[in-house]
């Protein structure tokens, strides 16, 4: 009934606020302040400056001492705009995306089931305009000179810079007759595909079947596929009761959190969960909904089909995929610099590194990418012992989780970040406890990227 | 205190300016404000929430005591005994000292 109530608050805030996190479901001190503006992008900024400024909103740099062009508004980019503003002296910044509003990808799952509207997961970028003097310009990029650090918009509008940021995300691979994509929504970019699914599987008979694919690692999100099936399946156990979920993973076992999730997929989940490993979809039928693998067809009333993931396009135009796989950038860990082209960083899910796929630590990367220009900026030289962390929660079921968490320390003779043993590990079990941080870590996250 | 020497004085005042830029640069990117980012995901940017317990402005000493406790396993066994786990003794240190500069 709380939640239910919490619901319907949020959905009534995110009609008018993109900006921040008015959303506050699980954290009971906020959602009593649910009167209070939870947006006050031109309020003075309590948590602006370095700590020893006397606050106030940023204006851009009358006079900038460099120039510095991000390329997508995600968790990375947004964060090293913000992080550039911050740290830095008189750095000018403009941020570039195709979209004025980002959809979170974290929490989206929760869409499926109802839990969270898809205004719920919506920021836009007043705040970093605001706030930090960011510039932003909404539009497609068409090209990137790396040498000459110069990007030429779809519009022709030429833009220059002393460096540039791209933190573009993911794309997916072309998945053979996969003629209608509607018809198998990956929703792993939060979005419209989000909804749509939702509604498939709302639509879905009660004794239907739905069928979800992992692609083979790295992709966006390791524990996030595994997350999502154990929410779908105590979904399906509440409002499909004779219905299943098949899993069909392109790995050879679970790519994370493995005591957790194959004790959920296995007991907790089992009467409703078919977990299948090294299952590879070579092509699919989406009028039927079947998807073909080496083991034969699999047909489904409804398919999530994730498909292998890689850096977009615009990283191959410029010439920047250059790791094994041919899929992502190479970089510096210490300042995120392209190894193909020094004046172009790379950072978040497009970069080839040891770290996993995610926002939590993208955000990371985005600070210590910001970090590296300032001392660059100033003629030094970036930190040469960065650390970095990734923490997260997984759904187990629609009112518990799990959590798992990764602390990376920069290893000079290999020069790539390397986890922490000790610090590297998930909970022992789930619990409504952990469900409840995950909105108040959500919440923090997204504060600390986008206000 | 006024030097008896002028042109010691004056040679005083030029090291001091040519140290200028030196102490500028080095103030521009306080030690362990990096290493405190971290922090910031969960407790907020400079540690001044929204999220978790703030951390801003609490003395250097406490912060790294709690650390330590997480550390030994005293707080339990959730996220912050994992995460106090990977820092060395040096790295707390430096990053408590920075949080403690936060207001």
């Amino acid at each position: 009934m709380q939640r239910r109530k919490l619901l319907s608050a949020g959905a009534a805030l995110a009609g008018t606020a993109l900006n921040l996190a008015a959303w506050a479901d699980d954290d009971k001190k906020k959602s009593k302040d649910k009167d209070k503006p939870k947006d006050k992008p031109k309020d003075k900024p309590k948590d602006s400056g370095t700590g020893t400024s006397t606050g106030g909103n940023l204006p851009p740099p009358a006079v900038p001492k460099s120039r510095v062009i991000v390329i997508g508004g995600g968790m990375a980019g947004a964060t090293v705009a913000k992080y550039l503003r911050l740290w830095g002296d008189a750095v000018d910044v403009t941020l570039i995306d195709r979209s004025p509003v980002y959809t979170s990808c974290i929490m989206s799952s929760l869409v499926l089931t109802g839990q969270r509207t898809m205004a719920s997961l919506n920021y836009g970028y007043d705040t970093l305009r605001i706030r930090y003097g960011i510039r932003t310009v909404f539009g497609e990029v068409a090209a990137v000179d790396p040498v000459s650090a110069r990007v030429t918009l779809a519009s022709g509008q030429v833009l220059m810079a002393d460096r540039i940021v791209m933190a573009p995300g993911i794309a997916f691979d072309d998945v053979p007759g996969l003629t209608q994509p509607d018809a198998m929504p990956h929703a792993w970019k939060a979005g419209p595909q989000t909804a749509l699914l939702a509604a498939q599987l709302a639509a879905m008979p009660t004794n239907g079947v739905a069928v979800l694919t992992i692609p083979k690692a790295p992709y966006r999100c390791p524990p996030g596929p595994y997350e999502r099936a154990c929410l779908i399946a105590d979904w399906i156990k509440a409002r499909k009761p004779q219905g299943k979920l098949i899993v069909l993973d392109a790995n050879p076992d679970f790519v994370t959190e493995r005591d957790n999730f194959s004790s959920a997929f296995l007991g907790l989940h089992g009467p409703i969960i078919e977990y299948h490993n090294n299952v590879v979809i070579d092509s699919v039928d989406p009028t039927s909904r079947t998807v073909f693998t080496a083991n034969g067809p699999v047909r489904g009333d409804v398919v999530n089909l994730i498909p292998p993931q890689r850096a977009p396009k615009l990283l191959l135009d410029t010439g920047l995929v250059n790791d094994a796989t041919g899929r992502f950038a190479r970089v510096n860990v210490l300042s995120y610099a392209s190894t193909a082209a020094p004046l172009v960083h790379v950072i978040g899910d497009s970069a080839a590194t040891t770290q996993p796929k995610a926002g939590h630590i993208a955000n990371q990367e985005a600070k210590v990418c910001a970090d590296a220009l300032v001392r660059i900026f100033a003629g030094g030289s970036p930190d040469p012992a960065p650390v970095t962390n990734s923490a997260c929660y997984s759904t187990i079921t629609m009112s518990q989780a799990s959590w798992l968490h990764a602390l990376f320390q920069y290893n000079a003779d290999t020069a790539t970040m390397q986890a922490v043993a000790a610090a590297t590990g998930a909970s022992v079990g789930w619990n409504s406890g952990s469900f409840k941080e995950m909105g108040t870590w959500f919440n923090a996250l997204m504060g600390d990227t986008f206000a | 205190m006024s030097p008896r020497n002028p042109l010691r004085a004056s040679l005083a005042a030029l090291a001091t300016a040519a140290l200028v830029p030196t102490l500028a640069q080095a103030q521009a990117v306080p030690e362990g404000r990096l290493l405190a980012s971290n922090c910031f995901q969960c407790h907020g940017t400079n540690g001044k929430g929204p999220g978790f317990d703030k951390l801003a402005g609490k003395a250097s000493s406490e912060i790294y005591k709690e650390l330590v406790e997480f550390r030994s396993g005293k707080e339990g066994n959730g996220v912050m005994a994992k995460h106090a786990l990977g820092y060395t003794d040096a790295q707390l240190r430096a990053l408590s000292t920075y949080l403690s500069t936060q207001r």
